[in-house]
């Protein structure tokens, strides 16, 4: 990371400024590499008394099936902290 | 690169009033595209996308009260299928182009899968068959330039159906007469080139139909890391829906959420069409953003012969559409609304009082839009509808 930003470079819009985050916090949770593909989508949550969107994370990593974990919340209202408990709660 | 000579489809795509029906109202009054059949998905529980569309000789087939994205690819590729054994029995006229109208709220991923992914191994004779007769060829989004950046900065379909694009069309660019706006307008490729770098972006008053419909491959890949991503999250959750893999694992019904609403008011008799005006100004002002998307078909009483097809988006109305005659036996008004956290109820009492003058104490009716509203609106709503706004 240079820490150079373009001043030129297209805005971001608040879904893909998140989003781009959320990568991010999967990927300094798990120590992935930067290149290792995470996905992040925002779908109905199925579950009783749950709020009514769930963020759904995809780890791509190569050679292995892709790894998911669900954030009972949007996509906008997600942290660092509940991706991380997130992450915890699907690899156990 | 050699195109394999199956039937092209081309994904229809475009937030909530984006003005998905008018373009196809455009495409079938072209000659060129009188081989072309039409699906239209509606998100609704009474369909009325079929009556804004006119039919022509094209085979149009409606999948109604619901969302493809929603009941996952097998809508889709039923609907293909059932098109093809109509042509094929001469039941319908033959075709040799097919554009998927979606939803406005349609999330491109599952309907993509439908038509690029691999078959999974207890594929059944119509599955195959679908993928011998037709191929992906193209997918276009309309970006609406008025209510486009609200919708894809709050709604996660609409970053999506930009990201899947292979062609973005900016629509209601006729409306931008001041410089500014015009200004606005020659910056969005290159906003737009932030959500999706690779798609033709073209203004909807200069697009050339033949080409934005013109088959060409669709190589999801190529749409960038995010559209990959989301196809192979899709795959893999419907891979665990199949396998029941646990508690949260299936794919939801309905991909919107409760926050996501859709309800509908038919009425018989047909309504004064200033009263309709008033209505309509009034829940646009009181619901504003919330308010997503209306449209339908309106009995006047002064011409009842002659519907009114009306449409609005968030505060834009556009101007209604006069027919010459009703599409179909069915003379009732029929209004679709969808809204985000707007209450049936309270818009059905609105109408009642409206259309009726039922001198109901308004406020109590508005209150049920939105605690923030009620209070500002009252004498908005007193000037609308010349009723009494006081609580009883």
């Amino acid at each position: 990371m240079t820490g150079f930003a373009n001043p030129l470079a297209p805005k971001a819009n608040r879904l893909q400024a998140r989003s781009a985050q959320i990568k991010g916090w999967v990927r300094d949770t798990l120590g992935l590499d930067p290149d290792t593909p995470v996905t992040v989508a925002e779908l109905a949550c199925q579950d009783e008394g749950c709020p009514d969107i769930e963020t759904v994370i995809g780890i791509l990593e190569p050679d292995k099936p892709i790894r998911t974990a669900r954030i009972h919340r949007p996509i906008a209202e997600t942290t660092a902290q509940v991706v991380t408990e997130a992450l915890s709660a699907s690899s156990d | 690169m050699a195109v394999p000579d199956r039937i092209p489809v081309f994904l229809l795509s475009g937030f909530l009033g984006a003005g998905k029906s008018t373009l196809l109202n455009q495409l079938l009054d072209e000659p060129g595209f009188s081989d072309t059949a039409v699906i239209i998905n509606e998100f609704g529980d009474v369909s009325v996308d079929h009556l804004l569309v006119r039919e022509g000789e094209t085979a149009i087939s409606q999948v109604a009260t619901g969302c493809l994205c929603c009941s996952g690819s097998t809508d889709l590729r039923a609907t293909l299928f059932d098109l093809h054994c109509a042509a094929s029995a001469g039941l319908c006229p033959p075709f040799s182009r097919v554009i998927v109208e979606m939803s406005g709220l349609g999330d491109p991923a599952p309907l993509v899968n439908a038509l690029v992914g691999d078959p999974h191994n207890d594929a059944t004779l119509r599955d195959r068959t679908v993928d011998r007769v037709f191929r992906l060829a193209g997918f276009v989004t309309l970006y609406d330039i008025v209510n486009g950046p609200i919708a894809v900065d709050r709604h996660f379909e609409a970053l999506k159906q930009l990201a899947f694009a292979d062609r973005i069309v900016l629509t209601k660019t006729d409306l931008a007469n001041d410089p500014a706006t015009q200004a606005d307008i020659a910056a969005l490729p290159g906003e737009l080139a932030g959500i999706n770098a690779g798609a033709e972006i073209v203004d909807r008053r200069q697009m050339e139909l033949n080409t934005l419909f013109a088959p060409r491959p669709y190589v999801a890949a190529e749409r960038g890391e995010d559209v990959a991503g989301w196809l192979t999250l899709e795959t893999a959750l419907a891979q665990e829906a199949r396998h029941g893999a646990g508690k949260g694992a299936a794919l939801p019904d309905n991909r919107h959420g409760r926050g996501i609403q859709t309800f509908s008011i038919i009425r018989a008799e047909p309504l004064s069409e200033a009263r309709f005006r008033r209505f309509m100004a009034t829940l646009q002002e009181a619901a504003g953003p919330r308010l997503l998307r209306v449209k339908g078909i309106v009995a006047v009483a002064d011409d009842p012969n002659r519907p009114r097809i009306v449409h609005a988006v968030q505060h834009l109305a556009s101007e209604p559409v006069i027919l010459d005659s009703w599409p179909d036996d069915d003379h009732r008004t029929r209004l679709v609304f969808i809204t985000g956290n707007v209450d049936p109820g309270p818009v059905r009492d609105l109408f009642r009082a409206v259309i009726e003058s039922d001198p109901a104490p308004l406020q109590s009716l508005l209150a049920g839009l939105g605690r923030r509203v009620s209070k500002p609106l009252a004498p908005l709503l007193r000037r609308f509808t010349g009723l009494s706004g006081r609580p009883s």
